[in-house]
This record gives structure tokens, C-alpha cells and sequence, in this order.
């Protein structure tokens, strides 16, 4: 188990490399940030200016090391910038400095650590629409197997999967919010309690999808499990009905559905980044569309680390759940 | 092909709606473009355009459906969207289902350290953010084309089809059809494309049906994103986008695109699941 563990955890550090540098190289070295950043008016001037000061005239892999703080610092306008060589310090992800953001002319870590909150949110209030409505569907399908309820459950499933969130949140959003005045349009509000009545309808739309997958997952393991001999013994001792049900039959069908939380990660990261879109809610997927398309590139870097290391996380913890919950699955093959 | 699998696929009622919805969206993609009234791209402002904001549904005669936020035709749009959104979609299909139908073979037939190799490779394209890579590679590269981004598309989502091909090989290649085919000093390439190929045939078609579904999807994220076709190209995910800031005013804008990705994603994962039950392609 523990070298499983390690081998998983040094394959997740690999991809979190690979992507890292995949996005640096392409952006810095086929994308031209300076001249995005300055628009099409700049002059041949400003541009060498600005990329002398980010150190964009560098070779990409000098640049690469210096991002990462393993080589001193190459960008003139950072603290740790010295003209001499000699007394120059670090200015990379090691020492914690993500760089000035492009577009918003303040430090990247600033600019997420601003974003962040919200887009957790956000992703925690969608992971409460998929585990509530998911496993609450799932079990009345399997519950009522063969009939209407369970014909309309996987009918509802198929539609989730089917309808990505660009097409339900400009459709929720122009019933709920618009046409019915339930929600806010859009936005984020003031208060917390705002924060949280605004961020509604968008973690609907974002739960979709998810919701649908847990309805089926749980709908396959509630049918497994009351297959099961001691749901018979249950029963055979006289336990009611919704005691057999939940307490048997329903508690060792949520353990699988538990260990998909952390596989659901991936698609909540990139759920958000349209979600937020469609909502104009302030968090890192709607700061990610913007930095790519301006080409930002240390906001884009530091967010695609981020995303990264949060799906390998997610993957590696949905692993050890599996292993941890169903001693029947050996990790080692 | 399996007559039992055809058999099955036939009495497959979900199947056969999805097939049916299926034909219909090839069709607007094949026709359609002669059927729209009006050349996508032009702008009737005087007509379509009252106050800036565009008319609706039959309000003006010869534009049945209304115009778009910039005075285009509604409906010569669409159609010319379906072809668009479905060229891209099978073409980064064909490409996907290329490379993994050719990597699941080798990989599964070699075996050994290839077949390590070509696993881990495929779990390290698993494991990448999709969206983020595919929106930070058509940015950098500047690519906007059809051909770019149905090409972005198939190199990003092989995998599956190249683990699934690998299990039906390591399955085909214990065969006794094989085993007398090698015994018989047939040629290595000669016993994979003959008598291997064909048992990959079945599921690859599943796979790739389903695969369709999800390129649309793929493809209309990054058009809806801003990250797709150059405009002035109509697809319905950079339809859905434009129409977003009209929505108050001139919902079926936002109707009529979201209504057509749904349909065609919807018919695609139909088919494909019920091909999916008929292969028996399931992983």
C-alpha cells in the first residue's frame, strides 16, 4: 500500500511537471505576452521595454528555472532583482512568489488568494447539490426499480450527462433569474448571506452533471447491496422495512459514492471556469478565461499549478477511500 | 461485423431513437447550408436591427427565426453551424478513434515494455486538465481554423479508445483463429490487421459514436469560451455566447443553439450507448 502510495504520488508529481511546463513553454515561448498585454498600438520600443523588464528575452528554460526560484531572478522589476549578478536573490514559486499579474498590475498571489475563497465555495455548495440530490435520486430509483420513479430518475440522468452547463446556465438563468426574479442575475453580492443566495443558481447548473453521475453510481450499489445475504437476515429478524433499507442497505451503498467525491474534483474545476462565466461570479475560472485570453501569463501559470495539483489531490485521495473502504481491492497491481 | 451485436442494436430502443436523431443532425450538417436563405455572415441592419436590439421570430418575413445580436440570419446561421460544429466533431473523431485504435493495437499486441510505456503515457493524457490545455494551446498558437481545432481535439482524447482497443487485443490475441494464423507463419502485421482489427471494429464504433458527443461539447465549450472558430464563423457554441448579453431581451437566441447541442450530443450518446451495450464495449 505505501509503495503504491508513493508510486502514485511521484506519477502525480510527474503530470503536475508536464503540465506546468507544457503551459509555461506555450505560452511563453509560441504566445507573445508583451504584445497582447500592450495592445496593437505599442511601439517597437514599449514591447522590448516590457519584455526587458519581465525577462521575456531570456531563453524559455532560463525563464522556466527562475519561475520556479531554482535560478536567481531574471525579472528586473521583482524585489529580489539585483543589477549585479552576484547579490541577486530568488523570486519563484519556491520562495512563494507567483509574479505580478500582466492585466492587473498587483502580485498573482494577491489576485488568487482573493479568488480562491469564492470559487470554494462555490465548488463546496455545487458538491452539496450533487451529494444531496445524487444519493436521494439513486435511491429511489433503485428503491422503485422497473418503475415510473426509476424511469424518470434515469431518464433525468441521461439528460445530465447530455446537457453541458453552457447550454443549462443560460437557460436557468434566463428562467430563474430573469423571467421568474427568484435569483439574482448574476454577480456576487455584499454579505455573506448575499454570497451564498447568489451563488445558488449557479451551483445548481454546476451540480448537474455530478448529480447525475452519484444518482446512477448510487442507484448500481443500493441494487447490489440489498442482492446482499444480511439484508435477508435483516429482514428475517423483523427489523421494518425503512430500518432494512437505510440502516443495511443504504449505509454500505454510500461508501463507493463517498470515494467518488474526489474524482468529481476535476470536472468541478472545469465546470467552474464556464459556470463563472455564464454567472459573472468573481472566482479563479472566470480569473482563468480572462488571463488566457489577455495571455497573463503568471496568472495563468499559477492558476493551471494550482488546478493541477488540486486534481492530482483529488485523484490520489479517491484512491486511498477505494482502498480504504473495500479491503477486497489491492492497490498493487 | 457480429449479426448477433446487430441483431441486439436493432431491438434497442434508446438506440434507435438516438440513430434516428442522429440522421437527422448529419442531414442539416450535410444540407443545410443549401437550405439557409441568406449568406451566414451578412449583416441586414436596416431590416433586423430596431433599436439595436435584433427582431424575433417571425417578425420579419423571409427571417423565420429572428436575427442574431449583429443583425445576421438566425436560421442561415444555425444551418451553416451544423455543419461546422459537425465537420469539426467527426474530424477530431476520426483523428482520436487513428491514434487510439493504433496505439491500443501496438500496445496490446507487443505487450511488455511497450505496453507499460504506452499506459502510462495514456494515463498522463487522462490526468490533464482538458479545457485548460486545449483553451492555452489554441491561445498561444493562435489557431482558429476548422482543421486546428479538430486536430487540438483528437490529440487530446484518444485514451479511451486506445484502452479499450488494448483490452479487446490482449482478448483477440489468445484466440484460436490467431494462434493457427501464427501457426500458419502469417506475417505479424498481416495477423493484427486481419484477424485482430476485425474484433476492435464493434467497440471502436461505440466508443467513437460516443466520442462524437463529447467533441461537440468540447467544441462548443471553446467557441462559448471565446477560444473558437475566428469569427464571423458560425457555431452554435459561439452562438450561445453572443447571445448571451441579449438574453433578457431575445431568448430564442439562447434557445435555438442550446436546443440543437443538446439534441445532437443527446442523439450521439444514445446510439453510442446502445452500440456500447450491443459491442459489448464496456470497460
Amino acid at each position: 500500500m505505501t509503495r503504491y502510495l508513493l508510486r502514485r504520488t511521484a506519477f502525480g508529481f510527474l503530470v503536475v511537471a508536464i503540465v506546468f511546463t507544457t503551459v509555461f513553454v506555450l505560452l511563453n515561448y509560441f504566445g507573445d505576452p508583451a504584445v497582447t498585454t500592450l495592445g496593437p498600438n505599442a511601439s517597437p520600443e514599449q514591447i522590448l521595454e516590457f519584455k526587458e523588464r519581465k525577462g521575456l528575452n531570456e531563453p524559455v528554460a532560463k525563464q522556466l528555472l527562475s519561475y520556479l526560484g531554482v535560478i536567481p531572478c531574471i525579472r528586473k522589476d521583482a524585489n529580489a532583482y539585483h543589477p549585479d549578478p552576484e547579490k541577486r536573490g530568488y523570486c519563484g514559486v519556491l520562495q512563494g512568489d507567483f509574479g505580478e499579474s500582466y492585466l492587473h498590475h498587483e502580485p498573482v498571489a494577491d489576485v488568487i488568494a482573493w479568488r480562491l475563497p469564492r470559487t470554494v465555495l462555490l465548488g463546496v455548495m455545487a458538491l452539496i447539490v450533487e451529494l444531496f440530490f445524487g444519493i436521494g435520486a439513486g435511491i429511489l430509483a433503485a428503491l422503485r426499480r422497473g418503475k415510473t420513479e426509476d424511469h424518470l430518475v434515469m431518464f433525468g440522468t441521461y439528460l445530465g450527462v447530455s446537457l453541458p452547463t453552457y447550454v443549462t446556465g443560460p437557460l436557468a438563468l434566463l428562467v430563474f433569474c430573469y423571467l421568474l426574479g427568484w435569483f439574482p442575475v448574476g454577480g456576487y453580492g455584499a454579505t455573506p448571506l448575499e454570497h451564498i443566495k447568489h451563488g445558488i443558481m449557479p451551483a445548481l447548473v454546476l451540480g448537474i452533471a455530478g448529480t447525475a453521475t452519484y444518482a446512477r453510481v448510487m442507484r448500481g450499489e443500493v441494487i447490489e447491496a440489498m442482492r446482499q445475504d444480511y439484508i435477508r437476515t435483516a429482514r428475517a429478524k423483523g427489523l421494518p422495512e425503512h430500518q432494512v433499507v437505510f440502516r443495511h442497505g443504504v449505509r454500505n451503498a454510500l461508501l463507493p459514492a463517498a470515494t467518488m467525491i474526489g474524482l468529481s474534483l476535476p470536472g468541478l474545476v472545469s465546470g467552474a471556469i464556464i459556470t463563472e462565466k455564464i454567472f459573472a461570479w468573481p472566482g479563479l475560472g472566470a480569473l482563468t478565461i480572462e488571463a488566457i485570453h489577455s495571455l497573463d501569463s503568471p496568472t495563468v501559470l499559477a492558476v493551471t499549478l494550482l488546478f493541477a495539483v488540486m486534481v492530482q489531490i483529488g485523484n490520489l485521495l479517491a484512491d486511498i477511500g477505494v482502498a480504504l473502504l473495500d479491503p477486497r481491492i489491492r492497490l498493487e497491481s | 461485423m457480429d449479426p448477433r451485436a446487430l441483431r441486439k442494436l436493432w431491438r434497442h430502443r434508446g438506440a434507435m431513437v438516438g440513430a434516428a436523431l442522429v440522421l437527422f443532425v448529419l442531414a442539416l450538417g450535410a444540407f443545410g447550408p443549401y437550405l439557409a436563405p441568406h449568406p451566414p455572415a451578412q449583416q441586414f441592419r436596416g431590416e433586423l436591427l430596431v433599436d439595436g436590439l435584433p427582431v424575433g421570430p417571425f417578425e420579419v418575413e423571409g427571417f423565420p427565426l429572428g436575427a442574431d445580436p449583429l443583425g445576421r440570419d438566425l436560421l442561415s446561421r444555425l444551418l451553416h453551424g451544423a455543419r461546422l460544429s459537425l465537420s469539426i466533431a467527426l474530424l477530431a473523431t476520426f483523428i482520436a478513434t487513428v491514434i487510439g485504435v493504433s496505439v491500443g493495437l501496438i500496445s496490446g499486441y507487443a505487450g511488455g515494455f511497450v505496453d507499460g510505456l504506452a499506459m502510462r503515457f495514456v494515463d498522463l493524457i487522462l490526468s490533464l486538465p482538458f479545457l485548460l490545455i486545449a483553451i492555452v494551446i489554441q491561445k498561444s498558437l493562435d489557431g482558429a481554423g476548422i482543421f486546428f481545432i479538430s486536430v487540438l481535439l483528437g490529440v487530446l482524447s484518444w485514451t479511451g479508445l486506445a484502452r479499450i482497443t488494448r483490452a479487446k487485443t490482449l482478448q483477440a490475441r489468445s484466440l484460436e483463429y490467431v494462434e493457427a494464423a501464427r501457426a500458419l507463419g502469417y506475417g505479424e502485421l498481416r495477423i493484427l490487421l486481419r484477424h485482430v482489427l476485425p474484433n476492435i471494429v464493434g467497440p471502436a464504433l461505440a466508443i467513437g459514436t460516443l466520442m462524437v458527443a463529447n467533441m461537440i461539447l468540447a467544441e462548443s465549450a471553446l467557441s462559448f469560451l471565446g477560444f473558437g472558430l475566428a469569427p464571423p464563423a458560425a457555431s452554435w457554441g459561439s452562438m450561445l455566447s453572443e447571445s448571451q448579453s441579449l438574453m433578457e431581451w431575445q431568448p430564442t437566441l439562447t434557445l435555438f443553439p442550446a436546443l440543437l447541442i443538446s439534441a445532437t450530443v443527446f442523439g450521439f450518446n444514445l446510439l453510442g450507448e446502445g452500440l456500447r451495450d450491443a459491442f459489448d464495449a464496456r470497460l
